[in-house]
């Protein structure tokens, strides 16, 4: 059946052949033109990190109607021209150039993760168009050039930061580290594992596991055995969780510091009774006394059913910050937009305020801590030590 | 102390994974299929334990549903996509039971959204045992226990029943058995249905155990349990069983070690592959060749 | 010709070059193999590490080809092991084998991936046109061999290898040169994709993208050249022409693949021979 000689018949191949015919004419039949500002918009939709996706997109697209709803920007209303790029490096290239050839973008927001970021970057950079990566993380970001901006900290500055919290603010000495195994979780716990001596944390022991990792028994009994004052752990909720429960149900009673990707609803759905008391370093500060916060909020869990964590808040905040640029310079030209983004001084990010994006397009930003207490976020503490997490500047 | 933690880790994954793998050696020893679409059996029993128990507030009747509905999934599946292939090569029959596999993870992303589901009042999982000094959750206890259930089971079902008898006959001995009288069609129903059961109950308990259940949930089963039932001997229920906790424990110790130059997903195959080419036969002997 | 136009046309020009090898060598040879994944991928970072080493353009596509024929027929011996399903699966491992690895390891990028590899110097469209041109001389190359003898004993091999073996065809060695060419092949197209996007990471090679390229291979018709670049043509447009298509990306591909397997088994091509059975010559 398999290895019969295959040579279709000049009928057949010609079908064939109009087929692929059929389909290169449909997606090359173009989009019409219109009068809009168009921004693309970058996000895994599909895949591994489609949670994180589905959330960016919907506060995206809540952000456009909301300026649209207010009449747009320079008289023009705004387009979101969303492709998912499954948070992968050769989709993120891909849709990247489809968003500059097929759909004439100039002004892009990727709310995806550190490899579609990292990839994508170039690309537009060499086609001269405005990226501002909403929580990528990988300092390769804003290297590519002038036109990249990122509205979250780095990995390394969170790590940072978190060091300075559990030496200065915890008082922790001994420490065990756990790692998440992708650039998200390393960048940030090279950070830690930078600073930790200059507030004098020692690291007893230094752990890692997989992104499809739920059991972590062995990691546990590890850390039972190093017997640390403070458990600091990189991660996304999914696996924040489990370990957080385990860690616990294991008898490690020490302190479990997390990093930002644990801050959301579903970490404490998943750890439980476990997961009071966890602090979660630059974490989203839900319950400030904001009322563009607090709307945003509602909005939010009423569309997705569930409340909005830091990847839904900072997308958001992508898309106002992108349309404000647009205000400000009077234009959607890319240059222009830059240079207002550049300028960009203490502005109301729903994630906390933007002091300033520095020379190579890092905010300048203090870092909020949460804690889960009676089985909710709480506000614990700013950081507002800049220096000690200032990003790099080239 | 720590070592002792080790193994009995080791030990809640050898039993998770022998429970997972088991109804997969079932269908090999039977039909000589790969049935790489099991793992969707395994991810929709963990999927309706989870919806079933948010929705009446009874996590036993969660998993009385599952174990209840995917036997008539797995069923299907044999009916509707192996059945028909059966007179290829078995490369045919793996093939679509991959392309069952991939196309049904993403329908559970679709259908129960990306996050997953959490259980709304999971008691179990953080009820705490400690038992001389190792602490254990109800949920691990249920796991080990459930296999050892499950294990005593089968082997009194296939020695001391009529069905069971004939069942094992046909494995061994299918034209014999026919000539027996023993109708091999309701003996591969029978098979397709057992198998998935216990598939249900695995996910079940793993989606209890993590308090979550997401599309990936079927990830880590589908290709380990391919390594378990190799090396265990194919359609040697025994075999499974000692390779899943021979897996177990080399996981639980080796992620320490071997986890800095080796992803612990990787583990599993590189045991596989090596033992694959030094003996075809895995454990206890039975043929890959 | 637009960026877009341009990348799609690498892609597509990719995806034919690795359906075709695959198809020699599970479709003309019969080795199931569901790790072509890994090939592409090593041939890929032989390619990245050499262009940032030595700056030669050509000596990085030569090391990518060469890289991904030894692994192939390294894995080749496997296929002298073991039976077709278990060859399967030992395809499998070596794809999860070969990204957990590269995952681990620094020098490889780990999960950073390797970054800022340099330009062919070519430019965009130069490197199009050199994916199509190895796409077409990889065509070739499939008819080619499908009308030599080594094409006879390929399939003599697949169909039965005891009665090639009284034809004095030396199974063992058809496969491994089967292996070793289809891999060959597919270590060049990651050489290609190295300089096509500049930055490799290593889950772009994983498990699913190797399903993904089978289900090229058994929609196309396996066994069949021109059922395969049909397909390997149509399943990378069609996310692209329909919405629905690139959002459950993995649902249509693997149900595609089931229904194909389950009610067309011979693919496009077989389609293609029944719809036109009484023309057609056997």
């Amino acid at each position: 059946m398999w290895h019969q000689l295959s040579k279709a018949s000049g009928l057949a191949r010609t079908a064939l052949v109009g087929l692929i015919g059929f389909l290169a004419f449909a997606l090359v039949a173009a989009n019409p033109a219109n009068a809009e500002i168009k921004i693309g918009f970058q996000a895994p939709l599909t895949g591994f990190a489609a949670t994180d996706g589905k959330s960016a997109k919907i506060a995206a697209d809540m952000a456009i109607e909301e300026i649209n709803a207010a009449g747009g920007e320079i008289g023009q209303k705004l387009q979101l021209i969303p492709y998912d790029d499954q948070a992968k490096s050769d989709q993120a290239i891909f849709t990247a150039n489809k968003l500059i050839g097929e759909d004439g973008v100039k002004l892009v927001v990727n709310a995806s993760y550190s490899a579609s970021g990292r990839a994508a970057a170039p690309v537009f950079q060499k086609a001269g168009v405005v990226m501002i990566s909403a929580y990528g993380v990988h300092p390769d970001i804003t290297r590519a050039g002038d036109l990249m901006f990122r509205l979250v900290h780095l990995g390394p500055p969170q790590g940072r930061a978190a060091a300075l919290f559990i030496g200065k603010d915890l008082k922790l000495k001994k420490t065990s580290t756990i790692t998440m195994d992708n650039d998200y979780g390393q960048a940030t716990m090279d950070g830690f594992l930078g600073a930790a001596p200059q507030y004098g944390i020692e690291v007893l022991n230094k752990y890692s596991y997989s992104l499809t990792d739920r059991q972590f028994g062995s990691i546990v009994a590890s850390v039972k055995r190093d017997n640390p004052d403070g458990v600091y752990a990189t991660g996304y909720f999914f696996t924040g969780g489990p370990l957080v429960a385990q860690l616990r149900g294991g008898g490690v009673t020490a302190p479990i510091i997390g990093s930002q990707a644990f801050d959301s609803q579903k970490f404490i759905d998943i750890a439980g009774p476990a997961s009071e008391g966890t602090y979660i370093v630059d974490s989203f500060d839900r319950a400030r006394n904001d009322t563009a916060l607090q709307r945003f909020f509602a909005e939010f869990t009423k569309r997705a059913g569930y409340p909005p964590e830091n990847v839904a808040a900072i997308s958001y905040s992508a898309v106002m910050l992108m349309a404000d640029a647009i205000k400000r310079a009077g234009s959607a030209d890319p240059a222009k937009v830059r240079d207002a983004l550049a300028a960009t001084k203490n502005y109301q990010l729903l994630t906390g305020e933007l002091i300033g994006f520095n020379k190579l397009h890092e905010v300048i930003q203090t870092i909020s801590v949460n804690t889960i207490k009676d089985g909710k976020m709480k506000f614990f503490a700013k950081l507002g030590d800049l220096e000690a997490f200032a990003p790099p500047e080239k | 102390m720590y070592y002792i933690d080790l193994a009995v880790t080791g030990l809640s994954f050898g039993c998770m994974y022998a429970m997972m793998a088991v109804g997969l050696t079932l269908v090999y020893g039977l039909l000589r299929i790969l049935h790489v679409a099991h793992a969707a059996v395994f991810a929709l029993g963990a999927y309706l334990t989870v919806i079933v128990a948010n929705a009446t507030g009874s996590i036993g009747l969660g998993f009385l549903a599952a174990i209840a509905v995917t036997p008539l999934f797995g069923m299907a599946i044999y009916r509707l996509l192996y059945e028909p292939l059966l007179s290829y090569r078995p490369d045919v029959p793996m093939i679509a039971s991959v392309g069952l596999l991939v196309l049904m993870q993403d329908a559970f992303r679709i259908a129960f959204g990306e996050q997953g589901v959490t259980f709304k009042n999971n008691i179990y999982a953080f009820r705490i045992y400690d038992i001389a000094g190792v602490r254990v959750n109800a949920v691990q206890v249920a796991i080990v226990v459930c296999a050892i259930a499950v294990f005593i089971g089968l082997h009194l079902f296939t020695t001391r029943t009529r069905i069971g008898i004939a069942w094992r006959a046909t494995v061994s001995r299918p034209k014999i058995a026919a000539s027996f009288g023993v109708d091999a069609i309701k003996v591969r129903y029978l098979n397709f249905a057992i198998g998935s059961a216990l598939a249900a109950l695995a996910g079940g308990l793993i989606g209890l155990l993590n308090n979550l259940v997401d599309p990936a949930i079927g990830y880590v089963v589908s290709y380990k349990a391919l390594a378990i039932i190799v090396l265990g001997g194919l359609g040697s229920v025994r075999g499974t069983l000692i390779a899943s906790v021979v897996l177990g424990m080399v996981e639980a110790y080796g992620t320490i070690f071997i986890g800095s130059w080796l992803n612990r997903d990787a583990i599993a195959f590189l045991a596989l592959i090596a033992l694959l080419m030094i003996r075809p036969q895995g454990f206890t002997g039975a043929r890959a060749t | 010709m637009s960026a877009y136009e341009v990348s799609l046309l690498s892609v597509i020009g990719l995806n034919v070059i690795l359906a075709v090898s695959l198809n020699m060598i599970s479709g003309f040879c019969g080795q199931i193999s569901l790790g072509h994944g890994a090939f592409y991928g090593a041939g890929a970072y032989a390619a990245a590490l050499t262009m940032i080493a030595t700056r030669n353009f050509s000596l990085s596509l030569v090391c990518a080809t060469a890289v991904g024929a030894l692994a192939g027929i390294v894995v080749g011996f496997a296929s002298l092991r073991v039976r077709s399903d278990f060859l399967a699966v030992t395809t499998i491992g070596v794809n999860f084998l070969f990204t957990g690895f590269v995952r681990k390891q620094a020098w490889l990028g780990g999960e950073m991936g390797i970054s800022g590899i340099p330009a062919s110097g070519f430019g965009g469209n130069g490197n199009m046109f050199m994916i199509l041109l190895f796409a077409g001389a990889t065509i070739a190359l499939s008819l080619y061999i499908n009308w030599s003898w080594m094409g006879f004993a390929f399939r003599a091999v697949s169909e039965d290898e005891d009665a090639a073996a009284t034809l004095g065809i030396n199974a063992g060695a058809y496969k491994l040169a089967a292996f070793g060419i289809g891999t060959a092949l597919a270590g060049l197209a990651g050489g290609l994709y190295a300089f096509f996007t500049q930055f490799i990471t290593a889950d772009t090679f994983d498990f699913i993208f190797s399903v993904l390229l089978m289900a090229m291979v058994v929609i196309g018709g396996i066994g069949s050249t021109f059922g395969v670049v049909v397909a390997a043509i149509a399943l990378t447009l069609l996310p692209e022409a329909i919405r629905f298509v690139n959002d459950y990306r993995l649902l249509v591909f693997g149900g595609l693949l089931v229904l194909v397997i389950r009610l067309v088994p011979g693919g496009l091509a077989g389609l293609a021979r029944r719809l036109t059975a009484p023309a057609a010559k056997p």
